[in-house]
C-alpha cells in the first residue's frame, strides 16, 4: 500500500516480464497522470478476457487512469463481468462474495484507517447492476446509511450479462432479453434518489462517451470519500452482447442513451463542496463573492 | 485471420487529436508516438496500434470517423499488414512511446 509495492525485489529485475518492467518504470504510480495523456504511459490495466468493444471495459480503463493515487487504492468487486478486468490491474483487488462487496469494503476502509491513520488509502467498489442494486442491495444501502467512507461505482449494463441475459432491477421497463422473453414488467430502480436519501455526499451519473467527464467524476468521488462520506457513481456501460449492439456502434449507443435517459447529473453535498474547495482547490465549489450573487430585492 | 485496426500516419500526424487513445476499451493498445509523425516531416506525432492487444472491435474507427472526422483508421486483416507495432517492441519514454515495427504474423 505504498510506492514500495511497485518496485523490483532485489536481484529479480532481469527476470521480470516486459509488462511488469514497464509498469515499474513508466506506470502512473507516484505521478499525476490524466486521461489526455493515455497512450504515452503504461496503464495499470492489463490484458483481460472481456468481450471486444465492451463499454464497461472502457469505463474501467478510464476509472483506473483517474484514480488520484493508484498506489494507495484498493478495488473491491464481486461476481459479474467487471471483475474480469478490474482484477487484471496493478492495483490490489478484493473479491467479495456476490452481494458482499460493500460489507467487505466497509471493513477494509475502517481497517486501513486504523492501520494508516490520516494517510489517505482509497477503497473503490466497482460492481455491476446485479451486484449493487439486486443481490448486494441490502449491504450497499446499509453502508451508505452508515456513511462509510469509500466510493461505490455501479457498472450499469441493465442486464445480467455474464449469465445469459436475465433482467435486473436496473433493466428498463419493457426490455425484452434472452432470459426475459416477455419483457420486464417493472420500472428501472432509481438508485440515484436512494443514494441521496441514504446520505451519500456525492452522487453522479456518467456515460463513458466523455472520457474527461468520467475522469473528473471519479476523482471527485474518491477525494470526497476520503473524509466526508459515501460516494456513488452510476455509469452506463452497455452490454453489446445481450443488447446486440455492433461493437463499432457502442459509442453511438452510449450517446443515444445519454440523450435519452442517462444525462449527466451530479449532486454534491454542501459539506463535500466545502471540502473539495478548501482541501483540493476546486474553484467551482468556492463560495461565490458577494457581488456575483444576484440581488433578489 | 482476423481484423485489427490500422492507423494512417499521414492523416493522423496532420491532426493528432488523440481521441482514439482515450476511447479504446483495451489498455495500452492504441499508443502515441511523437517520433512516428515528426520523423516523416509531419507537424505532430501519430497514434499507432499494438496489434497483439487489439481485439478488433472497431470502436476507434467510429470515433475517428464520426467524432474526430479524420477517417484515419481502417480495419485490416492482420496478415495484410506489412509491418506493425507489437508490445514487445514498444518502449515507453517520458512523454511519448516509440515502437520498432515488425511483421505481425510469426512464421
Amino acid at each position: 500500500m505504498s510506492l514500495d509495492y511497485v518496485k523490483f525485489s532485489n536481484g529479480f529485475e532481469k527476470f521480470m516480464p516486459k509488462e511488469y518492467r514497464d509498469m515499474v518504470e513508466h506506470g502512473p504510480f507516484g505521478k499525476k497522470v490524466s486521461v489526455s495523456q493515455v497512450g504515452s504511459f503504461k496503464e495499470v490495466l492489463e490484458e483481460h478476457p472481456m468481450c471486444a468493444g465492451c463499454a464497461m471495459t472502457l469505463f474501467i480503463r478510464l476509472a483506473m487512469v483517474a484514480f488520484p493515487n493508484p498506489e494507495d487504492t484498493i478495488t473491491v468487486g464481486t461476481a459479474g463481468c467487471g471483475r474480469l478486468a478490474i482484477s487484471q490491474a496493478a492495483i490490489p483487488f478484493v473479491y467479495g462474495n456476490y452481494g458482499d462487496q460493500n460489507g467487505v469494503a466497509s471493513g477494509l476502509s475502517r481497517g486501513l484507517r486504523l492501520r494508516f491513520g490520516d494517510k489517505p488509502k482509497d477503497v473503490v467498489v466497482m460492481a455491476g447492476d446485479g451486484g449493487t442494486a439486486d443481490i448486494g442491495f441490502q449491504q450497499v444501502l446499509h453502508s451508505w446509511f452508515r456513511k462509510e467512507r469509500f466510493t461505490t461505482i455501479m457498472l450499469d449494463n441493465e442486464v445480467y450479462g455474464n449469465t445469459g441475459g436475465q433482467e435486473s432491477g436496473m433493466t428498463n421497463r419493457g426490455a425484452v432479453l434472452k432470459m426475459a422473453p416477455l419483457g420486464k414488467k417493472f420500472e428501472k430502480m432509481d438508485m440515484l434518489q436512494m443514494a441521496k436519501v441514504a446520505g451519500c455526499a456525492y452522487v453522479a451519473t456518467v456515460v463513458p462517451n466523455n472520457p474527461r467527464r468520467v475522469e473528473s467524476v471519479i476523482k471527485k468521488a474518491v477525494l470526497i470519500a476520503r473524509e466526508v462520506g459515501s460516494t456513488y457513481i452510476q455509469a452506463y456501460t452497455s452490454c453489446n452482447i445481450e443488447y446486440a449492439i455492433p461493437t463499432d456502434k457502442v459509442m453511438e449507443d452510449a450517446k443515444t442513451v445519454e440523450n435519452d435517459r442517462y444525462q449527466f447529473t451530479e449532486y454534491v453535498s454542501e459539506e463535500a463542496k466545502q471540502y473539495l474547495a478548501e482541501r483540493y482547490g476546486y474553484k467551482e465549489f468556492l463560495p461565490k463573492p458577494a457581488a456575483a450573487i444576484p440581488n433578489k430585492a | 485471420m482476423y481484423l485489427v485496426a490500422d492507423i494512417s500516419i499521414e492523416i493522423c500526424a496532420a491532426k493528432s487529436c488523440k481521441l482514439c487513445t482515450q476511447y479504446c476499451p483495451e489498455a495500452n493498445t492504441i499508443l502515441y508516438s511523437e517520433e512516428m509523425g515528426k520523423d516523416q516531416g509531419f507537424k505532430y506525432g501519430s497514434a499507432y496500434v499494438a496489434v497483439d492487444r487489439c481485439k478488433g472491435c472497431a470502436q476507434c474507427v467510429w470515433v475517428c470517423d464520426n467524432m474526430a472526422k479524420n477517417n484515419a483508421i481502417k480495419m485490416i486483416m492482420i496478415d495484410q499488414l506489412p509491418k506493425a507495432a507489437l508490445t514487445d517492441n514498444i518502449t515507453y519514454g517520458e512523454k511519448s512511446t516509440t515502437a520498432v515495427l515488425a511483421s505481425p504474423v510469426v512464421g
